[in-house]
């Protein structure tokens, strides 16, 4: 059965491949978080970030094209809530006028800032998931103090989103060799059945999972083979990438303090 | 398709991950107290189930297609709490492994969801319900206008939160995203209302608010459990 491309490069060895969890975690949150709060003038500042992901991704050995596909399912996106924006009247600043069409300024910010923000952010989750297999993950972010049930049902969830997909895709095969067309809002209520079907095998087989786990000695608790202890190395590194960014972060502000501005 | 990052303010973003936290939080206590530890696994699987149906597309107008989004659907089976907790389960891992909607945009994408389209659904439901004559088509129409309503309701949400942070102006980003979501609504409407009636059929026990009611012809809960 086709699958996505989960965890698709997460075993790519590689030296960012082999960095505790926990510390790429901080890393692009940290990224992601001082990227988002950057004024959206600072252009050379955002330029800084992006060459941080892009030497990240160049020492992890991920593909840069794999990077750029998952990267572009954010711009459906800014399609539909930001790509209007320019062309509204308005704000401070002047106008372009582009072959007989009028942008204004403040629009064309806007867009601008969403853009490069939304990219980076999607550009570096996923250059986190690519690099970090999902139960390394999941561990990482227990102990960095998301709560156990929480990690404990994502885990769940992700062990079974193979099998209700493979679901799914059985389903939808039978459904449209029995002629579905689906052009029809009304015919909603074939997939209405499909949906409850879905739903009870799901629930029956969380109870089957439930009883068979009981039966092996599951007492709530999962436990987990992997050991992993964060290094010096690990933890310099981080500190290093996350100052660097911060510095960065405030080379704006510093830069228009000086200059007067 | 959920809020990436750099679509919101810092204040938007700090205000709807503290409302988000607080009510997983809730979900997360009452996850503990009522279920113990049964209920984990089973969750998992409900989130991958709602994870799932999220991919089955059904035709909107002139070929455009929405998806199922599931949050009032989750609230009916699960109760306002544990569904919430379970869509930011699903939202949290979309984010994840699809790069669906943004690190720091995940307080506010689990507020519309969760907050706005589970538990204020769930509120509403009861208050729609109570209005209405106690029968399984009263439960049923009930189940049907809440089920619009929630996506309206949280598409209503995400372009307040959209205009707030000053990103796109209410008056253009309020009609667009409330008039594209009431007619997704609509395929949101019978495909809940479809799968309540049957859960109700199959497995009565799972829908707990449906029993509790009294309904006439209602088979008690425990009655008809069956595939274990």
């Amino acid at each position: 059965m086709k699958h996505f491309f989960i965890d698709k490069y997460s075993e790519v060895k590689s030296p960012i491949r082999n960095l505790d969890a926990r510390a790429k975690v901080i890393i692009f949150f940290a990224l992601i978080l001082l990227c988002v709060t950057t004024p959206p003038k600072a252009f050379l500042v955002f330029g800084g970030y992006y060459l941080i992901l892009v030497t990240i991704l160049i020492i992890s050995r991920i593909p840069f094209v794999f990077i750029l596909k998952r990267t572009a399912v954010a711009i459906p996106f800014i399609i539909m809530i930001a790509a209007f924006i320019p062309f509204i009247e308005g704000g401070a600043g002047g106008s372009y006028n582009l072959w007989g069409v009028t942008l204004y300024q403040r629009g064309v910010l806007i867009l601008f800032n969403v853009t490069v923000k939304a990219l980076f952010g999607v550009a570096a989750v996923t250059l986190l998931v690519s690099t970090t297999p999902f139960d390394e993950l999941m561990e990482g972010l227990k102990k960095l103090g998301v709560p156990k049930v929480f990690i404990t049902i994502a885990s769940f969830m992700y062990r079974y989103i193979f099998v209700v997909v493979d679901e799914v895709m059985r389903m939808k095969r039978a459904r449209d060799s029995r002629n579905f067309e689906g052009k029809w809002i009304w015919q909603a209520g074939a997939i209405g059945h499909m949906v409850a079907t879905l739903f009870l095998r799901s629930y029956e087989r969380g109870e089957r999972v439930y009883s068979a786990m009981l039966s092996r000695g599951y007492d709530g608790e999962v436990k987990s083979l992997s050991e992993h202890s964060i290094s010096q190395k690990d933890i310099m590194l981080t500190i290093f990438i996350v100052s660097t960014a911060i510095l960065l972060h405030l080379s704006y502000v510093f830069v228009k303090l000086f200059a007067g501005g | 398709m959920h809020i990436p990052d750099g679509f919101l303010d810092a204040k938007t973003l700090a205000t709807t991950a503290a409302i988000s936290a607080a009510a997983v939080g809730y979900g997360l206590k009452k996850a503990n107290e009522e279920l113990g530890d049964k209920q984990v696994p089973l969750l998992g699987v409900t989130a991958a189930f709602i994870f799932a149906a999220q991919m089955l597309n059904f035709p909107v107008a002139g070929g455009t297609s929405g998806h199922f989004l599931g949050a009032f659907l989750a609230a009916v089976l699960l109760g306002p709490w544990l569904s919430c907790l379970t869509i930011s389960v699903v939202l949290f891992v979309q984010m994840l492994i699809f790069a669906d909607g943004g690190l720091l945009a995940l307080g506010a994408n689990v507020f519309n969801m969760g907050v706005i389209g589970g538990i204020l659904a769930y509120y509403i439901f009861m208050a729609i319900k109570s209005s209405l004559p106690k029968t399984r088509f009263g439960f049923l129409g009930a189940v049907a206008v809440t089920s619009w309503l929630s996506v309206v309701i949280a598409s209503a949400a995400c372009a307040l939160e959209l205009a707030l942070s000053g990103t796109s102006p209410l008056n253009i980003a309020l009609p667009a995203m409330v008039g594209v979501h009431t007619l997704i609504g609509i395929g949101e409407a019978i495909i809940t209302t479809v799968v309540v009636g049957v859960v109700i059929n199959v497995r009565p026990d799972l829908v707990k608010i449906y029993g509790q009611e009294g309904i006439s012809g209602t088979k008690t809960a425990g009655g008809v459990v069956g595939g274990q």
